[in-house]
């Protein structure tokens, strides 16, 4: 339990950083990749909604801290994480039948964890980026944002992800 | 007779505070089931609600240290990235340095030779006069993060209060206007970019003495828009477009971009210009901080003159 909680810990700070980094590149302009939605992706699927919607907001606050978005971020992650349930109940109905609470391609399988992460990101990009519109609303630009950010940040987690189920299979 | 009365009305009694209890309990009971029973509900709206309210805080003056990046742990975390991502541009920033010392090397020069044909004209009493109280400091200061594809972009310096920076100073680099600080931590500093719709910078073509106001349309990192100029002013692609003076943030004459083409303004009376920023805001690095020794003075007089003009109402 408590190695649980330190992992995801570590995982918090990890991803943090790594987006203070991804907040510089923006490739042709529209492509942004937001990676530390992975710790959303990431927490034990039988986790309390209230708890997932703390640990979200704590998340988005500690990201906007750092990017100067004032509850941009927060927002959109305390709305991804009450649709994270529903979105996973959509392509994996049996709960209960999970040996690991913690969503990855061993627990899953492969096809249902890439759709599960897919709709994760493109959900929060959908609000990220339509709560920016409020501020500087320009829809062609908005949706090519949407488009280009959800296909980067899918890859770099899935990137990300590959490195970390190895080391689970290391240990 | 009288005896059995009081009896039923006692029971009576008894009965109704019994009742009333129970529906008091039951209605608390339901309240509490209702509140466990929806209490995801309450989280969320508790969550969205603190979110919103930071999001729809549309002064950005009005911002807390802690809640900006001009905070401590954020300013030590920027300081630690700036330390390896500084050397990347350093080429251009150099580059850009040389081509801006020839320019002032030049302007000495020439300023040097009117000034000497303006003495041989002029007494020699007159010549102290020249060298009179200069009104601008600069405070220099790295640029430790900066963000450019956010809707409203802002910069983080290391420098902060005890360093002497305050906020609505502006700031400036090699190239031309950057922004102007916003919230002040001991450390460090957050400035609002010229690229964020908040900041509004009052311009003027090069030579003329009719201004607009200078805003970001969003659009990219290179352009800029100036608002609301006077239908007859005379201009030329590629003119200069420079600092009015009129705030106190700002000597005037900075430079701040080209003119690339002329737009349709929002208001028919006025015309737009599309401006090619001189500050290159990708590669930012060594920045300027512009103390303006007079600008308690001049606040002062303009408090004055605002409760002059109360007093006459």
């Amino acid at each position: 339990m408590i190695k649980t909680i330190l992992q995801f810990l570590l995982l918090f700070i990890i991803l943090t950083l790594l987006q203070v980094v991804c907040n510089h590149i923006c490739i042709f302009g529209v492509a942004i990749p937001i990676v530390y939605i992975y710790f959303l992706i990431r927490l034990p699927i039988n986790l309390s909604v209230n708890w997932c919607m703390t640990l979200a907001f704590l998340l988005g606050l500690t990201i906007d801290i750092f990017s100067n978005t004032q509850g941009m971020n927060a927002l959109a992650c305390v709305v991804t994480a009450a649709l994270r349930r529903p979105v996973f109940s959509l392509y994996f109905a049996r709960e209960d039948d999970l040996a690991n609470p913690i969503p990855s391609i061993q627990t899953l399988g492969f096809g249902i964890y890439i759709k599960y992460l897919l709709s994760m990101v493109l959900i929060f990009c959908i609000l990220l980026f339509a709560i920016q519109a409020f501020t500087l609303h320009n829809l062609q630009v908005t949706m090519m944002r949407i488009a280009a950010s959800t296909i980067l940040s899918t890859l770099l987690i899935f990137g990300i992800d590959s490195l970390d189920t190895k080391r689970e299979k290391r240990l | 007779m009288a005896h059995t009365h009081s009896v039923i009305y006692k029971v009576d009694y008894y009965v109704s505070f019994c009742l009333s209890h129970l529906f008091l309990y039951l209605s608390l009971k339901n309240l509490i089931n209702f509140i466990i029973k929806y209490f995801s509900w309450f989280v969320f709206i508790f969550y969205v609600t603190i979110s919103c309210m930071l999001l729809f805080q549309n002064n950005p003056y009005q911002h807390h240290v802690y809640l900006t990046s001009a905070n401590r742990v954020c300013s030590a975390v920027y300081g630690v990235f700036n330390n390896v991502t500084s050397y990347f541009h350093l080429h251009e920033i150099n580059e850009d340095l040389h081509n801006r010392n020839a320019l002032l090397e030049m302007e000495v020069i020439n300023l040097r030779n009117q000034l000497n044909s303006v003495k041989l004209m002029l007494p020699d009493s007159t010549a102290a006069m020249a060298a009179s109280e200069h009104g601008f400091d600069f405070i220099l200061a790295h640029v430790i993060s900066n963000s450019i594809s956010q809707p409203q972009n802002y910069i983080t310096i290391n420098r902060g209060s005890l360093d002497g920076i305050a906020p609505e100073m502006g700031v400036i680099d090699q190239n031309g206007v950057v922004g102007i600080v916003n919230v002040v931590g001991p450390h460090s500093a957050r400035v609002i970019s010229l690229l964020n719709p908040q900041f509004r910078l009052s311009c003027k073509v090069k030579g003329s003495d009719f201004f607009g106001s200078l805003v970001w349309d969003g659009k990219d990192a290179y352009h800029a828009v100036l608002e609301e100029m006077p239908k007859h002013v005379k201009f030329a692609k590629g003119d200069t477009i420079v600092t009015s003076g009129y705030s106190s943030v700002f000597p005037e004459g900075l430079i701040v971009g080209t003119i690339v083409e002329q737009i349709k303004d929002k208001n028919d009376n006025f015309f737009s210009l599309r401006i090619a920023l001189s500050t290159d805001f990708t590669q930012l690095s060594t920045v300027r901080t512009i103390k303006n020794n007079r600008q308690a003075e001049i606040m002062a007089l303009d408090e004055n003159n605002g409760k002059g003009k109360e007093a006459e109402k």
